[in-house]
């Protein structure tokens, strides 16, 4: 038993099935728990759907360079909180106008990750979620231009 | 929000950097890791890479394996974005901030491993990035777990009252030991003794830094 055991796990292309299998019967012992979790309402960023809104779902509500109500952990940490929030520039806003997608156009592209920093609360998450994609990027093409120069 | 210094794996608060939602802290455990991380990324840049030798058989020869300038150019700048993200995932103070560390620290030693040209290697390379891949559900799924039972990210409101679901504990680390499987495959494929060893070596201190601090945040929060 031991030794088959250890006959699958000496093969590394193994490795990805056994840790998937893992993550299986985690989350199948997992959802029996999930009635027993309670859901948190009243928590920080909170995020309204209006349908009719051409920036949906990307609407955060409130007028550019205005103060507008945004729940954060700690707001004193953000002296300018709330301020940010509804800023468009001027092509987007005559997009907004003419079509209905902004919104949508706006949290498909890679760029709408960009959307978070709009939180102003979070902006590390911002830096690092961009340099994930840029190192994505930076080791995709060193593999692809290597296989162009061989 | 001082309460996270009280807990017993972190030692003295020493002092926090106030950054939006983030907050960033170093008290003696995580600033302990935050030195290592830094001596190990100074290492890394600071190195270059050995010149192997192939003795050939039966005969009075050897011949030096060569290591190209821009192989080597790649290598360094992933093993500093691995040390740069390690550096940050030691400290963060945040669920998600951490798992977003957690998962460039995955990449970043798929840029490592996958900069040699031998194919067992790549190979090791391939097989360890599609595990990185699914290990993002669990990492991602168990801070969004964490958002929706307490309403809070940050390890400092979490810090102590025991609010996190056991579940969503167990992902969390599920997703780290994915994340972090890369010293394994380097084990399995014998790539210690591949070229550009200085900066194989970034893998193994960013997954056992990331191991060490994901222990620290399930026992805090």
């Amino acid at each position: 038993m031991i030794r088959r055991l250890s006959h699958i796990l000496s093969d590394f292309d193994k490795l990805s099935q056994i840790y998937a299998v893992l993550v299986i019967i985690v989350i199948i012992g997992g959802i029996l728990t999930i009635p027993s979790l309670e859901y948190q309402a009243d928590r920080l960023y909170p995020k309204t759907i209006h349908p009719e809104s051409p920036l949906d779902p990307y609407d955060r509500g409130g007028t550019p360079f205005e103060k507008t109500e945004v729940l954060a952990e700690y707001p004193e940490n953000s002296p300018y909180l709330g301020y940010v929030t509804a800023y468009l520039t001027p092509f987007s806003l005559a997009l907004a106008t003419l079509t209905h997608h902004v919104g949508t156009t706006i949290v498909a592209h890679p760029g709408g990750i960009i959307d978070e920093i709009l939180y102003n609360t979070r902006g590390l998450d911002t830096v690092v979620e961009t340099s994930i994609l840029f190192v994505a990027f930076g080791v995709a093409s060193f593999l692809f231009l290597r296989r162009d120069e061989e | 929000m001082i309460r996270v210094f009280d807990q017993g794996i972190e030692g003295a608060g020493l002092f926090m950097i106030e950054f939006g939602d983030i907050v960033p802290y170093f008290s003696v455990y995580t600033a302990t890791l935050f030195t290592f991380a830094i001596i190990f990324t100074l290492l890394a840049t600071f190195s270059i890479p050995e010149k192997q030798m192939d003795i050939i058989f039966g005969g009075d020869a050897y011949y030096a394996k060569e290591i190209k300038p821009q192989d080597l150019r790649f290598q360094r700048f992933v093993a500093i974005a691995c040390g740069t993200a390690t550096l940050g995932a030691v400290v963060t103070g945040d669920i998600f901030n951490f798992t977003l560390f957690a998962a460039m620290i995955g990449i970043t030693n798929i840029g490592i491993v996958a900069s040699s040209r031998s194919h067992h290697v790549l190979n090791a390379a391939y097989q360890y990035g599609i595990v990185a891949m699914i290990a993002c559900v669990p990492l991602f799924g168990g801070a969004a777990m964490i958002l929706a039972t307490t309403g809070t990210l940050s390890i400092w409101s979490l810090a102590g009252i025991g609010a996190a679901p056991i579940l969503a504990k167990i992902l969390l680390l599920l997703g780290v030991m994915g994340e972090g499987m890369a010293p394994f495959y380097i084990g399995k494929a014998e790539i210690t003794r591949a070229q550009g060893a200085p900066f194989i070596l970034m893998v193994h201190v960013s997954s056992l830094l990331l191991f060490l601090r994901v222990v620290e945040i399930i026992l805090v929060i």
